[in-house]
């Protein structure tokens, strides 16, 4: 879901910047604010890990594999804010070193991976397990579907910005980005809930960690 | 470690190499938005664009098969493109074909959208192989900071970037231990999230040590470092030149 650059045109390029770099700003304050820059090192320690996490594929339907994208992971289990900082740096490194997503288009990349995802993913967890009321399964189907509504409303994020920006009609791009995503984000729920099982059953004093 | 393909080639000694990292980005940065808002139809101006990229490798040294080779990597992403070309009706058809129940056929802008995207993506692309295999990620930081980037990121990126091998690492010994108990087997998916939980559990418990370890040290929410960035007459003369260079490619053709 990495967009390159030349893919998005001028307009959609400044108005996806400029918002990113709003919710950036914000998060860098919210961050500095409550954790203050004493935390720096476990962030990055943390982003490491997404990048690394990022490395291990998982079998999809028909042979095909996708990563984890991480960012409802990291929102749920230390709030949406800071995800949007660590998701940032990590699309910021993924850019730099790997040509993995453009420059000019990390700020659509930032929106799609990480404001979307943080947020959709972070809200979507909170909505189930207010719902069904705090327990294992609880957590455990919110993780589930926090992970699948972070991927997939990222993808529709990114196939309104391709479309935006001229590159395939609407009609086309949106079921096609969407489609491939519903499927990805099964795998990218499964596994954000089975990580949190894991978690919750060696060390759930982590899952109480104070959200920022 | 295994793993020494990150910013490769970045350790050279070359004229590029040696240009201070700060007139690298800003290049990279306005060669990619001259590249971004060139039109279409102005196919010159592209090959001028390439030249420009073309010397510029030559100049620094760095093997083009390698960085053709990085190149690549827009690959999926064009194929995601190129499906769709048949699907844009209007305009004059190119080409009709019928695959079994379809009738498909290929416009001419359809062509268009996807040269325009392809030679724009790749352009971007190859400039911003050439920052990174010029420049240190320690220096690229380093540049990103004076370019007035929010420290606590600056911060957060140097960290990850250390701790990333070591983190890497890690990933592999799991997917080696993993390997060697099912026989190289399809992994299931229980596996991989174990793994990470695994993963994220260790690097949680990492980053507390190392955050420990640097308060005993003294640590209070400031890096200091002894090396500085120098912007010199090579970088003004590098940076104008280059300048210009885009914006007459940009006015003339």
């Amino acid at each position: 879901m990495h967009i390159p650059d030349g893919f998005l045109n001028v307009a959609t390029v400044a108005t996806t910047c400029a918002v990113s770099a709003g919710g950036v700003g914000n998060a860098v304050r919210i961050a500095n604010r409550k954790l203050g820059e004493k935390h720096v090192p476990l962030m990055g320690v943390l982003a490491a890990f997404i990048f690394a996490a990022q490395m291990l594929n998982f079998p999809i339907a028909g042979g095909t594999s996708g990563h984890v994208i991480g960012a409802a992971l990291a929102a749920i289990l230390l709030g949406p804010w800071a995800s949007v900082l660590i998701m940032s740096c990590v699309l910021i490194a993924q850019s730099l070193i790997f040509q993995d997503g453009g420059l000019l288009a990390l700020g659509a990349n930032i929106f799609n991976m990480g404001i979307v995802a943080s947020f959709s993913g972070y809200y979507l967890y909170r909505l189930v397990v207010s719902i069904m009321g705090e327990s294992r399964r609880s957590q455990l189907i919110g993780g589930f579907v926090g992970a699948w509504g972070s991927v997939f409303l990222a993808s529709v994020a990114c196939a309104l910005e391709l479309a935006l920006s001229g590159v395939s009609p609407l009609a086309v791009v949106l079921p096609a980005m969407a489609g491939v995503h519903a499927l990805i984000g099964i795998g990218e729920g499964l596994i954000t809930g089975g990580v949190l099982s894991l978690v919750l059953a060696t060390r759930a004093d982590l899952l109480k960690l104070r959200k920022i | 470690m295994k793993h020494s393909f990150l910013d490769h080639y970045s350790e050279g000694n070359s004229l590029i190499h040696r240009l201070d990292p700060r007139t690298k980005l800003i290049t990279s940065l306005l060669f990619i938005l001259a590249v971004t808002s060139t039109p279409p139809t102005k196919w010159p101006a592209f090959a001028i664009y390439f030249c420009l990229i073309a010397i510029l490798l030559f100049l620094s040294r760095v093997p083009a098969l390698y960085v053709l080779k990085r190149s690549l990597v827009i690959m999926p992403f064009v194929l995601l493109i190129a499906i769709f070309i048949p699907f844009f009706k209007e305009g004059e058809v190119a080409g009709s074909y019928n695959i079994w129940l379809w009738q498909v056929s290929v416009t001419y802008s359809g062509l268009q959208v996807l040269w325009n995207v392809v030679i724009k993506a790749w352009l971007s692309i190859l400039s911003l192989i050439l920052l990174t295999s010029t420049t240190k990620f320690t220096s690229l930081l380093k540049g990103l900071e004076q370019l007035k980037m929010p420290r606590v990121m600056v911060m957060v990126l140097s960290f990850m970037y250390r701790y990333l091998f070591v983190l890497v690492d890690e990933v592999m010994r799991m997917k080696q231990a993993r390997d060697s108990r099912n026989f190289g087997k399809q992994q299931r998916m229980r596996t991989v999230a174990n793994m990470i939980g695994t993963l994220f559990i260790r690097s949680y418990e990492r980053g507390e040590r190392v955050y420990a370890a640097m308060l005993a040290r003294g640590f209070d929410g400031q890096m200091r470092t002894l090396d500085r960035l120098s912007f010199r007459k090579l970088d003004a003369c590098f940076g104008t030149g280059f300048g210009l260079a885009l914006i007459l490619t940009n006015l003339l053709y």
